[in-house]
């Protein structure tokens, strides 16, 4: 078996000392796996702790495999919101599909372990340039999608959100991270430890066929990628079976079924890194147990596997129960009989494997022969490596003039709509099933938020958000983590819900190189503030670190934040498209002389200090405005303002009257300088990314619109809506169809 | 007691929970019947075949399946007149069983709903417009003459391909049920998602009693599917493409 340790040589010291011996070869890949950052974020873990995680809405903060938020109450029952995030970024740098497939197959057990059913993903996505056809990157762009493709669509459940984002940096890395949503009722949710009585209770593997695949995936994202090394990488990535996950995860609900019936506390974890071994010994040590576990017991797919493969190898589509005895057969004859998991994959099934023991050790063996013994604390207890930062020094602030350039506006326009941050991302989404399960209220591509309406006859809502920009946090990783927050946060606003909480994945260089260490150690200090200005707690989340290639070539600091709103009623939801001619638009936002990290920069080629700040004061004051109007029903559409700036927004929501059946709606905006008093260029009011949303009003409704927003700042009467096909900026008309076109191809040329 | 509906579910269905709704809120007493209980399926009165990827779409979408036992059951029944109503991966099983269009024998496909032309999977919202006339089929007897239905079309394997033989056939023979069209009703190519032949959507049996639809009406069936389009309306209530199920429901409880 071709595979190094990533254990580091004080690491070693450490275990040798500690078990007063030589480890044994499982033991080695098994403190391996369980050390590395992927399992025990030693590095970040720490640091982490400085994120809020409490609020009225949170029922179950970090800590398990997925956090849990309050959605809504329903014939006298409760119900949770279940959210993971994860990252797959370096197997799908290396086999694209498959590494983007697992992905999703495997934060999908995150949240089936919690007792809940799957109801939506989400994925962000960023990748390096794909220009040329040829690429590693345009092979790996199109793997991903099809990946995510191909295992998504197969369990059925529908992708509602995500972002996609390309630059250089991300050419030997890039991201693929994947937000899972589920619903569970929250006087259902199975914790992932043993419960307080479970001394001698049983351990049931349930799933695949244990193979040699995936074997050392969990050092292997710990470590920076290295193309010589490209076949020993290939094998630590897993394979992915969304054939037996469909029916795993049915099986898996009939016995939550059986479970209420019955009203019996279990235990229930999803095997991820470090296997067998990682998942059996973090579920009884978190519930104060040891574990004795009989690799002979385990359904292989293939015989003379070594037991350290066995113990810690990734094979996918896998999970673990903690049962009373008398339970087990039950269980194992719904997976093995009732969903016959032996004809779905060959030697699939649930088996019992080991016993939950009130001793502190963590043992393994091989028939009579034992291969691990460890204490189980000291494998799974927190280690923590402190490593050196430096305090960011904050980006140079904007310049105090207006920005000019001698391009047309007509140009401008052009340039900055086929931007691939900008332009239409339906070329990927039309491959993801959006509506799968009938739940579906808002689709990628139909508003700033995926809206998903998940109990059969109750009125209230999810929606959810996925946002981070690499453009931003080349220049500012403190400040850009709070504007990855501040998206995510305006995205579900704009729908008219209510944000509730956020998770995030951080993906970062190398820790043990101060400056990206320090970018890592400064962005999440930036998502504290954030998340405590917007009152929005974090619940889960995923650190992703060394994603540099050994060329030195490191991805941008990535901070990826999802953001899940609530709304009451499915009846105040806001969609993004212009509705009818005659009304009002208003911008909720305050313009800034900051064009640092925009995408008009960006075309134009040159650089621009200074990233917009964020006024939280004044953004909280806006979406409450928002959402009041919104459920005074005042509101015909709403859009965010990001990428490509208010002018990119317009356009949106203009272009989304298009194909309808109907007559097609377009916009005249007022000349900017009319309603900034001159307070900024007009390049700047025009594509400048502060934030902020635009709103239409019906005529009869200003008043009472105008009404609400009576003492709030930055409310600006910038234009109507009009009954011809452009977008109209003073006195310069643009065809929306032109524009439209533009827009729509440029990303079509590469995912054809 | 009234008349049941059973909704298959075969190894890597995943439309089941949408289309059991559907079923229910159009007034269908229906219930969801696994592949290890297939010998429970003589006892319903119709059977719907919902989406998914049934045996992963080996070989062909729908052929693995097209012979699992709980296949003989719904042959059988479907020559014995009861109504069978096929849905995206339930469609393209009917087709490979050769119930729909039914021009050969059992099991003796003679038209599959294959690749899309752009041999990718596609996701996008359309509208399934009826070509035949409703009393043609006690499926369709409740829908207008012309009916306009939404629906979402979600598959890779969504066009019609067949001998051109077996076109004429489909033509003549009044099996083309449904075909594409644009959100105004217009018939026009480029409204069809996957280059179908003869823009099909759904096909249906000679005697009428089985109907194979690749888009999802089950999926804009409330009026929360589309809060944009249906602004002010109780949200809750079925609208959109639960006509046809509406339809299929009233069928079965004449049957």
């Amino acid at each position: 078996m071709p595979k190094s340790l990533a254990l580091r040589d004080d690491e070693l010291r450490s275990i040798a000392e500690r078990l007063g011996r030589e480890p044994s070869q499982t033991e080695l890949h098994a403190f391996d796996a369980q050390w590395s950052e992927h399992c025990s974020y030693k590095s970040s873990r720490h640091l982490l702790k400085a994120l809020p995680t409490k609020g009225a809405a949170v029922v179950l903060g970090p800590g398990e495999d997925s956090g849990i938020l309050h959605l809504g109450e329903w014939n006298g029952e409760r119900y949770g919101i279940v959210i993971a995030h994860e990252s797959h970024n370096h197997p799908s740098q290396v086999v694209p599909f498959e590494g983007a497939a697992t992905g999703i197959g495997g934060i999908v057990r995150d949240i089936v372990c919690m007792g809940a059913e799957v109801i939506a993903v989400a994925d962000p996505l960023r990748f390096g340039r794909v220009d040329d056809p040829l690429s590693h990157q345009r092979y790996v762009a199109q793997g991903v999608v099809d990946g995510i493709s191909a295992y998504g669509n197969a369990i059925g459940v529908p992708n509602i959100a995500g972002d996609v984002y390309f630059d250089e940096r991300f050419d030997d890395n890039c991201l693929v991270n994947v937000v899972a949503i589920g619903l569970v009722k929250e006087s259902e949710i199975i914790h992932s430890f043993a419960p307080p009585n479970a001394d001698g209770w049983d351990i049931v593997l349930v799933g695949k066929a244990t193979d040699a695949s995936g074997f050392g995936g969990a050092s292997f994202s710990s470590v920076t990628l290295d193309a010589a090394d490209e076949d020993a990488n290939k094998g630590a990535v897993q394979v992915p079976d969304p054939f037996l996950k469909n029916v795993l995860m049915r099986a898996s609900y009939r016995v939550f079924e059986m479970l209420r019936e019955r009203g019996i506390t279990v235990g229930f974890k999803d095997l991820g890194a470090g296997g067998i071994m990682g998942c059996s010994a973090e579920i009884c040590s978190s519930g104060g147990f040891g574990a004795e576990i009989q690799l002979r017991s385990v359904n292989v797919a293939l015989e003379g596997l070594p037991p350290e493969v066995i113990a810690v190898g990734e094979t996918q589509e896998r999970l673990l129960w903690v049962l009373p005895p008398e339970l087990t057969p039950e269980v194992l004859r719904i997976y093995n009989e009732e969903y016959t998991l032996p004809q779905i994959a060959r030697n699939a099934r649930a088996a019992a494997i080991g016993t939950v023991t009130a001793r502190q050790q963590y043992v393994l063996r091989d028939g009579e022969r034992i291969v691990m013994d460890v204490p189980i604390e000291f494998l799974t207890g927190s280690i923590r490596d402190e490593l050196p930062y430096e305090r960011l020094e904050a980006a140079p602030p904007p310049p105090g003039r207006a920005f000019e350039t001698g391009v047309q506006l007509d140009e401008l326009l052009e340039r900055v709509l086929a931007h691939h941050d900008v332009c239409s991302r339906e070329p990927l989404y039309r491959r993801y099933d959006g509506v799968v399960r009938g739940r579906t209220v808002l689709a990628r591509g139909e508003a700033d938020a995926g809206v998903i309406a998940p109990v059969p006859g109750a009125p209230f809502a999810m929606a959810l958000s996925v946002d981070g920009n690499p453009r931003m946090s080349k220049l500012d990783p403190h400040l850009a983590a709070q504007h990855a927050v501040y998206e995510a946060v305006r995205n579900v606003v704009a729908v008219g819900a209510r944000p509730i909480g956020l998770t995030d994945c951080l993906n970062f260089g190398n820790p043990r190189k101060i400056d990206h260490y320090s970018e890592l150690v400064a962005a999440i200090d930036g998502l504290g503030i954030a998340s405590r200005a917007f009152a929005t707690p974090f619940v889960s989340g995923n650190v992703s670190l060394y994603n540099e290639s050994k060329n030195g070539n490191a991805i941008p600091a990535s901070p990826i934040v999802a953001c899940v709103g609530a709304v009451d009623d499915v009846a105040q939801i806001v969609t993004l498209p212009l509705k009818r001619a005659g009304s009002v638009l208003y911008l909720l936002g305050t313009p800034q002389r900051a064009l640092g990290g925009s995408v008009l920069i960006d075309v134009l080629g040159g650089s621009e200090p200074g990233l917009p700040s964020i006024d939280y004061d004044e953004a909280l004051a806006h979406h409450e405005l928002l959402l009041r109007a919104a459920k005074a029903g005042l509101l015909r559409s709403a859009h965010d303002i990001s990428d490509g700036g208010l002018a990119v927004a317009l356009c949106e929501m203009a272009f989304g009257t298009l194909g309808r059946g109907r007559a097609a709606i377009g916009v005249q905006l007022d000349d900017p300088f009319q309603w900034t008093h001159g307070g900024v260029g007009d390049i700047e009011a025009l594509f400048g990314e502060a934030g902020g949303h635009v709103v239409e009003v019906a005529g009869a409704d200003v008043e009472a619109f105008e009404a609400l927003a009576d003492g709030v700042t930055g409310v600006h009467e910038i234009g109507v809506t009009i009954d011809r096909p452009v977008v109209a900026i003073g006195p310069q008309a643009f065809d929306l169809h032109w524009l439209h076109g533009i827009w729509s191809q440029s990303l079509a040329q590469v995912y054809v | 007691m009234g008349r049941r509906i059973a909704v298959l579910v075969f190894p890597g269905t995943n439309s089941e929970a949408e289309t059991l709704a559907l079923l229910r809120d159009c007034g269908g007493e229906a219930e969801l019947v696994h592949w290890s209980r297939a010998q429970s399926l003589p006892a319903f009165d119709a059977y719907v075949l919902p989406g998914g990827f049934a045996y992963e779409d080996r070989i062909r979408a729908g052929a693995i399946p097209a012979h699992d036992p709980m296949m003989d059951y719904v042959i059988e029944g479907a020559q014995r007149g009861k109504l069978v109503l096929g849905i995206c991966n339930g469609a393209q099983i009917l087709l490979e069983a050769g119930l729909v269009p039914g021009t050969g024998d059992a099991r003796r496909p003679t038209a599959a709903f294959t690749h899309n032309a752009s041999r990718k999977f596609v996701c996008t919202h359309v509208h399934m417009k009826l070509a035949i006339a409703p009393s043609r089929s006690p499926i369709t007897a409740a829908l207008a003459e012309g009916a306009l239905l939404p629906a979402w079309a979600a598959h890779g394997q969504g066009r019609l391909a067949a001998s051109q033989v077996h076109l004429r056939e489909i033509e003549r023979g009044a099996h083309l049920a449904f075909v594409y069209a644009r959100a105004d009703g217009s018939v026009d190519p480029a409204a069809t998602p996957n280059g179908s032949a003869l823009g099909c959507a759904g096909l249906l049996n000679r005697e009428g009693n089985v109907l194979a639809i690749m888009p999802h009406p089950e999926r804009d069936a409330w009026n929360f599917n589309h809060p944009d389009l249906r602004e002010g309306r109780n949200m809750l209530a079925p609208s959109g493409g639960a006509p046809l199920f509406a339809s299929f429901v009233a069928g079965v409880q004449r049957s």
